[in-house]
């Protein structure tokens, strides 16, 4: 056995630097440009909050580092059941946010603990996986992976934060994939997502995508009953969407999320398309190389509502362009297939899990946020994760790389707890 | 852990795929659009605040500064950024009451809530200070430098200078390309309004840095696009601001108006129509009371009865008639006529004199304004003839000159007298026209104009009211478009007669309008009009041999012209040429202060009383 450092993923925390460093620029560009007196004393604050929330995010990254590999198998469980519990306290006492009743106030900390709950959920789903006889996959397992992912979804949707909520939803596909449901059954779950996706942006192509893929499924299954239900499932969904848009869903339903089409429309564009028309302007508007640290006029304007917290990519974008948006996904890219690679190296199923989850909350985070910036998704607000300010997040997303180091530092150990 | 490794290989392309996805999505917005999207964030954030030129001054004849400009501040919201709540610490700012500015707020939001409308106009410099102390308190409000016309003379020469208002919706229509907005003051009448391209100058912009909320961050690439303003052109006028005043100071309590001339060039020296107004009225917001009574009073104070005012000449006519029938060959200078008190043509009840002159001459006729021979004298001549020979002298017409608001008057010719008289007419009917009375109309600027070419031995000059513009920063001069005098070739031998004649007037019929040490030729004109007494109406140049002014003045309802009208000539004509007036007519003086146009006829009384001197 090797020194634990020399295990240690020093590329995963340096990739893991570097965004929450970006991050910090972009917030300082917020707080402290050139029109900063003219903000609340509250949002000014922002940078230094940050900054003792980095500061907790490296403290709990080291302890993580620290704890042994036991520690995380026998905790996953009762963390998991913990983070249920607290959900539970926050629909009790929470405090309500932005129309989200998502905080728990420790004094003066004020914590988003549907943050939290994503590791436990990660944590739990892991242990579950971990602890399954092998070979025993089947549609009950599945089941109780899903159930698992399901219960601090709806107290999260109870909390009225869908946007967070539907994190859990797509982590559902992942988990399974990872837990070694086949990969048509795997298909057909997600194809609704892809058909309503579709049916919103062009209804003759939610059409065709049905079609081809049932068609698809015939042609890669023989199986009548797989295909059916991919035909049930993609067809259902474009009938059931295009029938939301037209008849079921109200309005200003409606029109929330049919805005991102086309957001600067004359009917939506100082309403349901306001922030997506102001996200892309200020992206739009950076062209190759921005206008430059804190020369953002969008920016430094505040015309993007959320630009320090959802719509923080729009900082990124406008001030220092598409070369500046480029270096954030190499860092993301980099950073997510290390934390793959790692996960594939452990070889148990615990450790498996827990960095294709991580992998998987971060990727999800960063397509619908950054899909929201820049209008190929409905406005969803769920935070840029290391980037964004919020201290809940980065530290829920600081502590899942954490436990993927921490595993993998000491991989050696997992696998006596093995199969 | 074969199966394992094709899983990771998926998710790995699947993570490739999404951050792929995004990485297009950016570069199309970024590089492809990204001209669409910088004019976007360039209108959202980069806003233009305009910088007022200084309009142009005025300067009267002799350099003497009539009207400039004071810095006055308008305090703007746009509805947009501006919290409701904040009315009431605004309006305490701005020391008004609070419905006030809530009022102007609503409509400022009813016009457009995303662009800067006023809510006080004219602040000082201190209550602006106040509020821009409070500026981060306050997002929404903003400022604009503004002008305010200031006037330095006694004399206000209302409806010479005009004045300066906001511009109306329909101006705004069509004067838009010219960079006129909403709440933007314009010339509204006189020279404001005539040399409004001149003297307004060019905008200048600045360009700044707004917040979300409309709040100056910074200027925008340190100024370099900024575009400084332009003055706009000083005006160099012929009005003497001394004598306007005598002539307002003399027209107190009365109705008329003045315009008198320079007879070689035509200069404007005094332009007069009373009763006037305040332009001060006009510098802040008017008062609806204040604008009714300019609107709707019986003596109508805005109407311009200088050049727009068209009455009979009266008497004053007499010297055009004799030119008029000398030049045409029906009379020669010794020619007479006899009045036995009245022309025979119907029955001596229409066509009455005052006196009975017997047998006269034209040079008397002129001097004792002898009717009989003038109704004589059109009863001999074509009426087309009158017309061609009145127009030569720029009756009936309007000049071309900076004075906007003009009346053309009204010159009767057969094809008039045909269409006024369907059931026909005789010879009887133009012989009124002999007297200035009847169908025909001339304003004041029309006889001042008449009684300078006279003055000038026949050549007729063109009134204007402006003798240059020049730019104070640059020095360009700009001269106004003013046509020569024209020559009307009359015979001099009969123009000398003519002004002989009316030398004569002065010196030998009437004390009251002779100049101390001046020698003066005018002629005096008693108007009967349906309003109630007759005007009065004097003409007169002088010095006789080398006139230097000539002037026309027109009293409504004051009876006799040689009571009224003339001193007031003569003290405007006594103050111009010698720069005082003799103590020794300070009783007439007095006597000419001391009089008052006859009430406005309460609606159904008419005057139906004859000519006369």
């Amino acid at each position: 056995m090797r020194n634990w450092y020399n295990n240690l993923d020093f590329l995963s925390i340096l990739l893991w630097a570097t965004l929450a460093g970006v991050g910090l620029v972009a917030i300082y560009s917020t707080t402290h440009g050139p029109a900063a007196e003219l903000l609340l004393s509250g949002v000014r604050r922002n940078f230094d909050r940050q900054l003792v929330w980095l500061a907790v995010s490296g403290a709990v990254l080291i302890v993580a580092l620290l704890l042994p590999v036991r520690f995380y198998q026998v905790s996953a469980f009762p963390i998991y059941i913990g983070t249920i519990l607290l959900l539970i306290a926050v629909l009790l006492f929470g405090r309500e946010i932005n129309g989200a009743k998502s905080w728990l106030m420790f004094g003066p900390i004020q914590l988003q603990v549907s943050e939290m709950a994503k590791v436990g959920t990660v944590l739990g789903v892991a242990q579950l996986v971990g602890i399954r006889r092998p070979k025993s996959m089947g549609i009950q397992f599945a089941l109780l992976v899903v159930a698992m992912i399901l219960l601090p979804a709806l107290l999260i949707l109870l909390q009225n934060d869908a946007g967070t909520a539907l994190v859990f939803f797509a982590l559902i596909p992942i988990a399974l994939f990872w837990s070694g449901l086949e990969l048509d059954l795997l298909m057909i779950m997600i194809a609704p997502a892809l058909a309503a996706y579709l049916a919103i942006v062009y209804r003759p192509g939610a059409i065709a995508f049905a079609v081809l893929f049932t068609a698809f499924m015939y042609l890669r299954t023989r199986d009548r009953k797989l295909t059916s239900l991919a035909g049930l499932f993609s067809g259902g969904t474009v009938l059931v969407a295009s029938l939301a848009l037209t008849r079921i869903l109200q309005p200003y339903q409606i029109a929330r999320i049919l805005s991102f089409t086309d957001p600067g429309a004359l009917q939506y564009r100082d309403n349901a398309g306001f922030h997506q028309v102001q996200s892309m302007a200020a992206i739009g508007s950076g062209s190759w190389f921005g206008k430059g640290f804190m020369q953002g006029t969008q920016t430094q304007g505040n015309y993007v509502p959320e630009q320090s917290t959802d719509f923080v990519f729009s900082v990124i974008g406008e001030e220092f362009g598409f070369f500046g948006s480029l270096f954030v996904m190499l860092l993301f890219l980099g950073l997510l297939v290390r934390l793959t690679v790692l996960g594939s190296r452990m070889k148990h199923p615990f450790g498996v899990m827990i960095a294709s989850g991580a992998v998987g909350v971060y990727l999800i985070h960063i397509f619908i946020n950054v899909g929201m910036a820049t209008a190929i998704l409905p406005v969803i607000g769920i935070p840029l994760p290391l980037l964004s300010y919020g201290g809940s997040a980065l530290l829920a997303n600081t502590a899942l790389m954490a436990i993927v180091l921490s595993l993998y530092m000491r991989r050696d150990e997992l696998s006596i707890y093995g199969y | 852990m074969e199966e394992n490794r094709t899983r990771t290989r998926i998710f790995v392309i699947l993570i490739c795929a999404v951050l792929g996805i995004l990485t297009l999505r950016l570069g199309k917005i970024q590089i492809l659009d990204t001209s669409t999207y910088t004019g976007e964030s360039r209108n959202n954030a980069i806003r233009e605040r305009r910088i007022l030129p200084a309009r142009g001054a005025f300067y009267d004849r002799n350099g003497v500064l009539m009207v400039d400009n004071e810095l006055a501040y308008t305090v703007l919201v746009t509805p947009r950024y501006f919290d409701e709540a904040n009315i009431s610490f605004l309006a305490t700012l701005l020391n008004l009451p609070d419905s006030l500015v809530a009022n102007r707020y609503q409509e400022a939001r009813n016009w457009n809530s995303f662009r800067p409308s006023w809510i006080e106009r004219g602040v000082s410099f201190d209550v602006l200070s106040r509020v821009m102390e409070n500026h981060h308190l306050l997002p929404g409000v903003s400022y604009e430098v503004d002008q305010k016309r200031l006037y330095m003379t006694s004399a206000r020469a209302a409806h010479a200078l005009g004045f300066i208002r906001q511009i109306s919706r329909s101006d705004l229509k069509t004067r838009r390309a010219e960079g006129y907005r909403p709440g933007d003051l314009i010339g509204q009448t006189g020279l404001e309004r005539n040399y409004e391209r001149r003297i307004r100058g060019s905008l200048g912009s600045e360009f700044n840095l707004v917040n979300s909320r409309g709040q100056v961050i910074e200027s925008y690439l340190n100024e370099a696009e900024d575009i400084a303003p332009i003055s706009g052109f000083n005006l160099e006028l012929t009005l003497d601001s001394e004598v306007q005043a005598l002539a307002e100071s003399l027209f107190v309590n009365k109705r008329g108006a003045v315009v008198a001339l320079e007879p070689s060039t035509g200069e404007i020296i005094t332009f007069l129509s009373a009763p006037d107004y305040d332009l001060e009225t006009f510098t802040r917001a008017v008062s609806p009371e204040a604008w009714r009574f300019l609107r709707e009073s019986e003596e109508k104070p805005l109407f311009n009865r200088a050049s727009m005012s068209m009455l009979p000449p009266g008497s004053t006519f007499k010297p055009f008639i004799a030119l008029l029938a000398l030049e045409s060959g029906v009379i020669t200078p010794s020619s007479t006529v006899t009045c036995p008190g009245y022309h025979p043509i119907g029955q001596g009840r229409i066509f009455k004199c005052m006196h009975v002159h017997g047998t006269i001459a034209v040079q008397q006729a002129i001097r004792e304004s002898c009717n009989t021979f003038f109704f004589e004298m059109m009863r001999r001549i074509d009426v087309n003839t009158f017309s061609r020979f009145a127009n030569r002298f720029g009756f009936g017409e309007r000049s071309e000159v900076d004075i906007g608001e003009q009346d053309a008057g009204l010159i009767p010719d057969s094809a008039y007298f045909n269409r006024v008289n369907p059931g026909g007419w005789t010879v009887g009917t133009p012989m009124n026209l002999g007297i200035g009375q009847g169908d025909m109309g001339v304003t004041p600027l029309q006889l001042a104009r008449y009684i300078a070419a006279l003055g000038n031995g026949g050549v007729l000059p063109t009134p204007h009211l402006l003798r240059r513009a020049y730019h104070p920063d640059t020095g360009e001069i700009v001269y106004p478009d003013i046509p020569e005098p024209v020559n009307l070739d009359l015979n001099p031998r009969f123009m000398e007669i003519v002004r002989n004649a009316l030398r004569e007037v002065v010196e030998e019929t009437s004390p009251w309008l002779q100049i101390p040490n001046v020698s003066s030729a005018g002629k005096t004109g008693t108007v009967q009009n349906s309003r109630g007494d007759d005007d009065a109406v004097y003409v007169l140049f002088a010095p006789f041999d080398n006139p230097r002014i000539a002037i026309a003045v027109m009293v409504e309802n004051a009876g006799f012209g040689s009571m009224s009208a003339g001193p007031i000539a003569s003290f405007l004509a006594e103050k111009y040429l010698t720069g005082t007036i003799s103590p020794t007519r300070n009783w007439l003086f007095q006597q000419v202060l001391d009089t008052a146009s006859g009430p406005l006829p309460s609606g159904d009384e008419t005057s139906t009383r004859d000519a006369s001197p």
